[in-house]
């Protein structure tokens, strides 16, 4: 702000989301994204396609707003109430705490988290693992909770992609990383030693959403569920 | 730093202004104002706060090595006030509190570390009046800061305690039903549900918590299907809240909330949330603990509650309803007018306007120029004794005596 425009009304900033009584729901980018248009679809909420709300990121039909952000952006979105309700893998949610509510297991998009270490390697089981176990991954939260729940002591290292590189290079004994078919784990000649986890698309809603619009969004939340567990 | 910023006067004077309302309106409840240090002792806090908290606090250790945090809120330390200072003090009393509180977590997006806390405790009365009266003073504050459109959602801890206890489930199931509570995660919820085979109305009830919502009729629904002390106590003392709110004049605003989720090992009682429209989180929250006194060994029952000064802000911004507060006149001078310049000022100022006089000289252009980097509302050029130059904004401009400047200004702001 110019010091000159210290005493300026502020301009009335639009109301986040739009006309009252619309609903907003946040869309995850990638693997979750047909899975989460065909759910609003089979819901009769909107057809879209991928290919017009990642040209547009933000469409609004019949009192219904969807945007299309990052995966592990859902959860600030819906947390700061941006939106009222988000679609997101499990995973994401591992890494976040914030103050959503996660209302509904969507059953899509299935993968396990998973730590695996090269063919060659001779770790195995807990018994196998060094004084010092390093680690790469992009969930590093989850990573360090779960080895500190063992009692085992470890070394986290962050990345953020090309996670399957690291151990063949030799810097980290092993990965925990996402895997829904384990053939990029394979390709890699990378073994599975352990599950951490079980992941599927979660339906997040918005703590004041929910209190001051309840009727609307747990009609969408209902809805949503409807669809979901017909889908199986 | 991230997480921490600077005020720039709109914002600052907003915040102080909403803060000034809020303390003005506790003041007339009766509330008392006091002032804890920003910084306390572990030792302190660690008696009111859980590992997670106690993990957010900001901590260091001072010259004795002993180790203090910057607080995270202001209940625990007027907690310790009322057993300490004030411990020869008559019960109840009515205290009231402002400040910034810190977080050392470093949040996402534009998540902030410091933020701006008003609150209220009530100490050593229990019972649905006292309850009601926290509530009904929030809801007044909320208003007093200028927020025309919010509702209050109260709800009642011991509800979901009273089904815990009649719920029949493994202990180990029952600390996962607690902890996804906790973590709001429905999914696991039912995961833990759906692999016990006995059904009762207490599972129903955990699966539908967050659409427990409503009005007086909500209690009712409720009453017919617990079957336990605790629970129904809850919803007696709820109704008869519901009923003094209604005589406290927030019969429209107030909502029922028995799925209200707050940090069940603090509270003990009813619990309530202030929100205003479209805002992703609650403005005001607070609730009855009547556990941590004790902790500071006088022990009494207690409620309060803390407004959101960031959070009061956002919302009068959002509405344009942020109060203005722009500097009233702009007094130029130039030769003899220095001494109208300043007698004028003063004048303003005990009609409690917000004058600035300049501080060199300046005539026609350049005092407009510096008018508008001023930004007040008026500019009154005094280039001698008798007359002054006065111009409004987007006026034009007249010669008038400085004293009837000075009355017209004065009537315009009454």
């Amino acid at each position: 702000m110019t010091p000159g425009k210290g005493n300026s009304r502020p301009a009335p900033r639009p109301s986040p989301r739009g006309v009252e009584g619309e609903i907003s729901i946040a869309l995850p980018t990638g693997m979750l994204l047909p899975g989460a248009l065909r759910l609003l679809s089979h819901a009769g909420v909107m057809r879209l396609s991928a290919a017009e709300l990642g040209r547009r990121l933000l469409v609004e039909r019949s009192g219904v707003r969807v945007i299309l952000v990052r995966p592990a952006d859902v959860p600030a979105y819906v947390d700061h109430g941006a939106a009222d309700l988000g679609i997101v893998g499990k995973d994401v949610l591992w890494e976040s705490n914030g103050s959503h509510y996660e209302l509904v297991d969507l059953h899509f998009g299935p993968c396990r988290l998973v730590l695996a270490v090269p063919e060659e390697s001779k770790l195995n089981g807990p018994e196998t693992w060094p004084p010092l176990m390093r680690v790469a991954t992009k969930l590093p939260r989850t990573t360090a909770a779960w080895f500190e729940a063992r009692g085992q002591a470890v070394e986290v290292v962050r990345l953020h992609g090309s996670v399957e590189l690291a151990p063949q290079v030799g810097l980290v004994d092993g990965i925990v990383d996402l895997t829904a078919s384990g053939r990029t784990l394979r390709e890699n000649k990378l073994r599975v030693t352990a599950t951490l986890g079980s992941s599927t698309a979660r339906l997040i809603g918005n703590q004041a959403s929910l209190k001051t619009r309840t009727d609307a969004v747990q009609a969408m939340v209902a809805r949503l569920r409807e669809a979901a567990n017909h889908a199986d | 730093m991230p997480g921490f910023r600077d005020l720039l006067p709109e914002e600052a004077e907003a915040l102080r202004g909403a803060q000034e309302s809020l303390l003005e309106e506790m003041r007339r409840w009766g509330y008392r104002y006091v002032v804890t240090p920003m910084v306390e002792s572990i030792d302190v806090l660690a008696l009111g706060l859980n590992a997670e908290q106690q993990r957010r606090l900001f901590k260091f250790s001072d010259a004795r090595g002993e180790v203090v945090a910057l607080v995270g809120e202001r209940t625990i330390p007027v907690a310790r006030l009322v057993a300490g200072k004030l411990r020869s003090a008559a019960l109840p009393l009515r205290l009231c509190y402002a400040g910034p509180v810190l977080s050392a977590d470093e949040g996402r997006f534009h998540q902030r570390r410091e933020t701006y806390q008003v609150g209220a405790e009530l100490v050593g009365a229990s019972g649905p009046a006292a309850d009601a009266e926290v509530i009904a003073l929030a809801a007044r504050c909320l208003e007093a800061a200028g927020l025309r459109r919010y509702q209050v959602d109260v709800g009642h801890s011991e509800f979901f305690q009273g089904i815990m206890d009649a719920v029949r489930l493994p202990a180990a199931v029952k600390a996962g039903v607690r902890s996804a509570l906790a973590a709001r995660d429905f999914v696991a919820l039912e995961e833990l549900l759906a692999h016990t085979p006995l059904r009762s109305a207490e599972h129903e009830l955990l699966l539908r918590f967050p659409a427990l919502r409503g009005g007086a009729e909500i209690l009712e629904a409720a009453g017919g299907l617990v079957r336990n002390r605790r629970s129904e106590q809850a919803l007696a003392e709820l109704a008869r809240v519901q009923e003094l709110l209604v005589a406290h004049g927030l019969g429209a605003v107030v909502g029922l909330d028995l799925g209200a989720i707050r940090d069940f090992d603090y509270y003990t009682g009813v619990i309530f949330e202030g929100y205003g429209p479209d805002l992703g989180r609650p403005v005001a929250q607070g609730g009855r603990y009547d556990r941590l006194l004790e902790r500071f060994g006088r022990p009494a029952p207690a409620t309060g509650f803390v407004v959101q000064l960031d959070l009061v802000w956002e919302l009068l911004a959002r509405g344009g309803r942020a109060p203005l507060r722009r500097i009233d006149a702009a007094l130029a001078w130039t030769g003899s007018g220095q001494a109208t310049a300043m007698r004028l000022g003063s004048t303003l100022r005990l009609f409690g306007m917000r004058a600035v006089v300049d501080t060199e000289a300046r005539r026609d252009r350049e005092a407009r120029a510096w008018w508008r980097a001023v930004g007040a509302e008026n500019l009154i050029q005094c280039r001698g004794t008798k007359t002054v130059a006065w111009t409004a904004h987007g006026g034009r401009t007249r010669s008038l005596p400085p004293e009837q400047v000075a009355a017209r200004l004065a009537g315009a702001l009454s």
